[in-house]
């Protein structure tokens, strides 16, 4: 059973399996397995010196300092799921257009299938399964549970990680602000008009303090 | 027909069914992110694997050289459609008839003759790249009009069939070129043509419509020593929910021994076919010893939901507007090999009339053969063609000067039959309210301008709501620890049909929604869907009497446990001494508000879990009666629906805007309001995407499909979609639970919003209606 209680533990607990350090660096090319990274580069430079070696990247993820090994080209969307094992943002158009990837940096909702992991250095990163591990938030995920303003729910994550972002710069938005912040989120099970009441509902809720 | 037989099909007093607002039983998993889809899986080594696609719309590979990339660091493997384990491949379902792959692309895309396996997707990119292939290539055709011609280039000319999977029909006449023939005709439509007192002509052309799946299908394999079963290994396998035992059977595994936990679907629209990406895992994972994840991109994943169509129509009516004669000629794209015969052949069986009195109707369809695209199944938009009765409908109305509400009226058949001239009850009553819905106030065509300058245009249709007829359901109820359990395998579709399901378990148990608990297990049979959005309600049938199959176990064991209670601490009278229940018969009891009591003192009585805690199961099979849709072939009606669009239509910008939808529906019996809302606003929502915005784009020179990806392939977006407001009756005259029919996709349309772009300008346009066109219809472009 998926309850509200043991969805915000399931995402605690993602994130806690976040691994701050690396304790191993996988060769992308071959998969042979080091202890270091300058072995893993030493590697590289010998066995596949035609290729761009991996970078190591420091991120602030949902509030826990990590550590990550990726290709320079590899988007947050992929680090996200590959490597960090989290996988609220999800992949539907690939190209920044359906928001289902949505992620919130330093504040502002950004699209983490066409952001480079490496933009992300040193910022502040929050998924999805931050907001759902984060008790304020709990109205919010209420909200959309209530009204069903999912159908298949795979591009619901996005959906609510911009509602939140909307709720962080204007905690009392009108239906119309809801629609114009959400108009970058395409669901394609049509759900458009169950989003705004949740938002307006659980932003009432938060005012009053849950 | 009504729900007479079913137990307490005629309940009056709802608590659980019916209510708003109740959170779906998964709704937190997937709002938070913590729901995984097949292509979310990430498993500890794992290997990638991508396809070759083709880059021709009909070619042949002839051979292929694989050493350069074999030699490429990080690929794994390399298999061909030579090889032996992938000749003995057979699709596990609603797939293509040819061999599960082989060296011929009839569609630019399509994957064809290598799989390459590798330890990332660039790598297997890479790997592609550096595969020499000797293509054949040939002419194709991507404009079915064209295909039939005489010289055009013959598809696939081996074929003897089309649309493959279950819904095959008999051709009408032998095949000829890409063409195949289906005809069916009642009554003598050139003598009622002839003998027509008005005779109006039109055409329709059906744009291709994307099924645009929300997640990209596909899947991850691996194999594992088996802890239980002795030898062997197990199938663990994620990425096809509903399908398990069915690809586990293609690589040769029972289903005791394929894993897949995941139950979440994803968006699928009606489209029940595996795509090859999660097909092919098993195999690869096998041959390398590691996990294999193989997923398609977002430009692999745009099937068709709808298949193109172009359709010309010869309708005869009275000077009230009886529709006497009906000539339906069609030209369907037959897809590719694959592609169900919805949307082709099929649709006349299904078709768009069976509502009406005419008694002469001719559907006489070519089926052309293209190298377009893939229609799995069928669509929310299936049967397609029935907006060409709306049309008619319409057209008559306009022609006559008579409001489309009037002569829809004249031309419904009565409840029993064709013949029948009664009204229906369930129509007459939606109208009545969809009237005042809509404040209807019908305007001939180009005659309504608002104050702003913009023309206003109205539309009207209605369609059956399709009641469950095939599916058989095998249910079953757990009592565990004083707590009900309705295990299930799902799917997680969106569909809300397990909690529909749940909703009537904790109705005939005297519980609260909260109380039932589902258990997701992928081994259990019951599965809450079948023959569409009616597997909702008609799944819900069966679980009812399942339900009360428990309860009377409950009951009995309530008794015979206060009657013989055990020894205290293995489940023995409550502190307080003996049950309140001994004496009683199980008769004499019932199920209230969470407690076992007495029926003729309610005050009396013990909660469920008190009153037994014994661990009881009951199981059913069956299915609701069959509708007297599916018994009378179509010709009979009881539960409708009716849809109302209005327009405003720039003339000088060409730009069309969608005032608002309206709905009035009678699903005999409404299960669960808030998905039931959320259904309608999708189908309404996918019906102004296909009329205003969505079609598929071919380079006629190479037959490459232009617009495979979410920028050129335009969806409505938030800001887009128009107003839905709904309103539902409840008859009660559907055959599922309580009365209930299914209901969505009947109200899916092709052409309501082009209806009213007509109703407000006076000229057709093809649909989608985009503003080009619009302004070149009013001679402005
Ligand atoms: S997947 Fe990132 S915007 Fe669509
Ligand atoms: S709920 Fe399915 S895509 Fe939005």
């Amino acid at each position: 059973m998926f309850t509200q209680e043991s969805t915000q533990a399931t995402a605690s607990k993602l994130i806690q399996a976040v691994p701050s350090a690396l304790d191993e660096f996988r060769c992308p090319a071959c998969s042979q397995v080091f202890a270091t990274y300058d072995e893993l580069r030493r590697h590289f430079d010998t066995v596949h010196p035609a290729t761009i070696a991996p970078v190591t990247v420091a991120l602030n993820l949902n509030g826990k300092n990590c550590e990550v090994l990726v290709e320079p080209h590899w988007t947050l969307k992929r680090t996200l799921q590959f490597r960090l094992g989290l996988t609220g943002a999800k992949h539907m158009c690939d190209k920044g257009v359906c928001g289902s990837c949505t992620v919130i940096v330093d504040g502002r909702a950004v699209l983490a299938c066409t952001t480079l992991v490496l933009e992300c250095e040193g910022k502040q990163i929050q998924t999805v399964e931050g907001i759902a591990a984060d008790p304020k938030w709990k109205p919010l995920v209420d909200a959309y549970c209530k009204w069903d303003a999912m159908q298949c729910g795979y591009c619901t994550p996005g959906f609510l990680v911009s509602a939140k972002a909307l709720l962080d710069k204007n905690p009392n938005p009108t239906e119309q602000e809801c629609r114009e912040a959400l108009a970058g989120n395409i669901c394609i099970c049509g759900t458009y008009p169950r989003h705004s009441t949740a938002i307006v509902e659980a932003a009432l809720k938060i005012a009053e303090g849950g | 027909m009504a729900d007479i037989v079913g137990v307490n099909g005629q309940r009056e007093e709802f608590k659980v069914v019916g209510k708003h607002n109740l959170p779906g039983k998964v709704s937190y998993a997937l709002a938070t992110g913590v729901a995984k889809f097949g292509a979310d899986y990430v498993i500890p080594n794992m290997l990638h694997a991508k396809f070759l696609r083709s880059p021709y719309a009909n070619a042949y590979v002839r051979s292929v050289d694989l050493s350069k990339a074999q030699a490429l660091p990080g690929v794994v493997d390399i298999v061909t459609w030579e090889d032996e384990a992938i000749k003995a491949l057979k699709p596990a379902m609603f797939g293509p008839v040819r061999p599960w792959l082989d060296n011929y692309a009839d569609q630019e895309g399509i994957e064809v003759a290598v799989i390459v396996v590798a330890e990332s997707e660039e790598i297997c990119d890479e790997a592609l790249r550096l595969l020499e292939i000797d293509w054949e290539i040939l002419p194709h055709v991507v404009d079915i009009r064209k295909g039939k011609e005489d010289n055009a280039p013959i598809i696939r000319p081996e074929d003897k069939i089309f649309g493959g999977g279950m819904f095959s029909a008999p051709p009408a006449k032998p095949r000829q070129g890409n063409v195949t023939y289906a005809e069916t005709v009642q009554g003598d439509v050139d003598t009622a043509m002839a003998e027509a007192e008005n005779v109006l002509e039109y055409e329709l052309m059906l744009p291709a419509f994307s099924s645009h799946l929300p997640n990209p299908p596909g899947s991850v394999a691996w194999w594992q020593p088996n802890p239980y079963l002795g030898e062997g290994q197990i199938l663990h396998f994620e990425g096809a929910v509903q399908r398990r035992e069915q690809i586990g059977m293609m690589h040769g595994m029972t289903p005791d021994r394929t894993v897949q936990e995941g139950i979440f679907q994803g968006g699928k629209y009606c489209d029940w076919g595996m795509r090859r990406s999660q097909e092919i895992t098993p195999l690869l994972a096998k041959r390398t010893g590691r996990p294999v994840r193989c997923v398609n991109t977002r430009e692999d994943t745009f099937d068709f939901l709808m298949n193109q169509r172009y359709m010309y129509m010869k309708i005869g009516f009275t000077n009230e507007g009886l529709i006497t004669a009906i000539d339906d000629f069609s030209v369907a794209d037959g897809g590719i090999e694959g592609s169900s015969s919805f949307g082709a052949a099929n649709d006349q069986g299904y078709g768009p009339y069976y509502t009406m009195k005419c008694l002469n109707i001719r559907q006489w369809m070519e089926i052309v053969d293209s190298n377009r695209g893939k229609m799995y199944l069928s669509g929310q938009h299936c049967p397609f063609n029935w907006d060409s009765g709306t049309m008619a409908i319409y057209l008559v109305a306009e022609k006559l000067g008579k409001d489309p509400i009037d002569i829809a009226q004249l031309n419904l058949h009565g409840p029993d039959s064709q013949e029948d001239d009664r009204p229906v009850p369930s129509f007459e009553a939606c109208l009545d309210a969809g009237r005042k819905l809509m404040n209807w106030n019908h305007h001939p065509a180009g005659m309504k301008k608002m104050p702003d300058g913009r023309y206003h245009g109205a539309s009207f249709r209605y369609q059956i709501c399709p009641r469950h007829a095939f599916s058989g359901y095998n249910c079953k109820l757990e009592l565990r620890n004083g707590v009900v359990h309705m295990p299930t395998q799902g799917p997680v579709t969106g569909i809300f049909a397990v909690e529909c399901n749940a909703m009537v378990v904790a109705e005939e148990l005297g519980l609260t929604y909260d109380d039932v608990v589902v258990d997701f297990d992928y081994r259990e049979p019951f599965t809450p869907v079948g023959g569409g959005s009616d597997g909702s309600t008609a799944s819900a049938w069966a679980m009812k009497e399942c339900a009360n199959l428990l309860k009377k176990q409950i009951l009995e064991w309530a008794i015979e446990d206060a009657e013989n209670p055990p020894p205290a601490g293995f489940g023995g009278p409550p502190p307080g001494g003996p049950s309140p229940l001994k004496g009683y018969k199980p008769e004499d009891l019932d199920m209230i508000d969470g407690r076992v009591v007495l029926k003729n003192d309610h005050s009396v009585g013990l909660p469920l879990h008190q009153a037994t805690n014994r661990h009881i199961i009951a199981t059913y099979h069956g299915r609701p009666p069959a509708a007297i849709w599916s018994l009378g072939m179509g010709k009979m009606l009881d539960t409708m629906n009716t849809a109302y669009c209005e327009v405003a239509v720039d003339p000088d910008t060409g730009e069309v805007e969608v005032l608002r939808f309206g709905v009035v529906a009678d699903p005999g019996k409404v299960l669960r309001p808030t998905s039931l809302e959320s259904q309608i606003d999708q189908v309404m929502f996918f019906s102004q995407g296909c009329q205003l915005l969505e079609d598929f784009v071919y380079d006629e020179r190479t037959g490459v499909r232009l617009n495979n990806n979410m920028i050129d392939y335009k969806k409505p977006t938030m800001l887009d979609v128009a107003p839905v407001e709904r309103q539902f009756l409840e008859t009660r005259a559907g055959n599922a639970a309580y009365g209930a029919s299914g209901i969505s996709h009947s109200l899916a349309n092709t052409h309501m919003v082009v209806i009213a772009i007509h109703n407000a300008i006076g000229v057709w346009v093809d649909p989608p209606a985009t503003p080009d066109k619009i302004l070149k219809a009013l001679g402005k472009a």
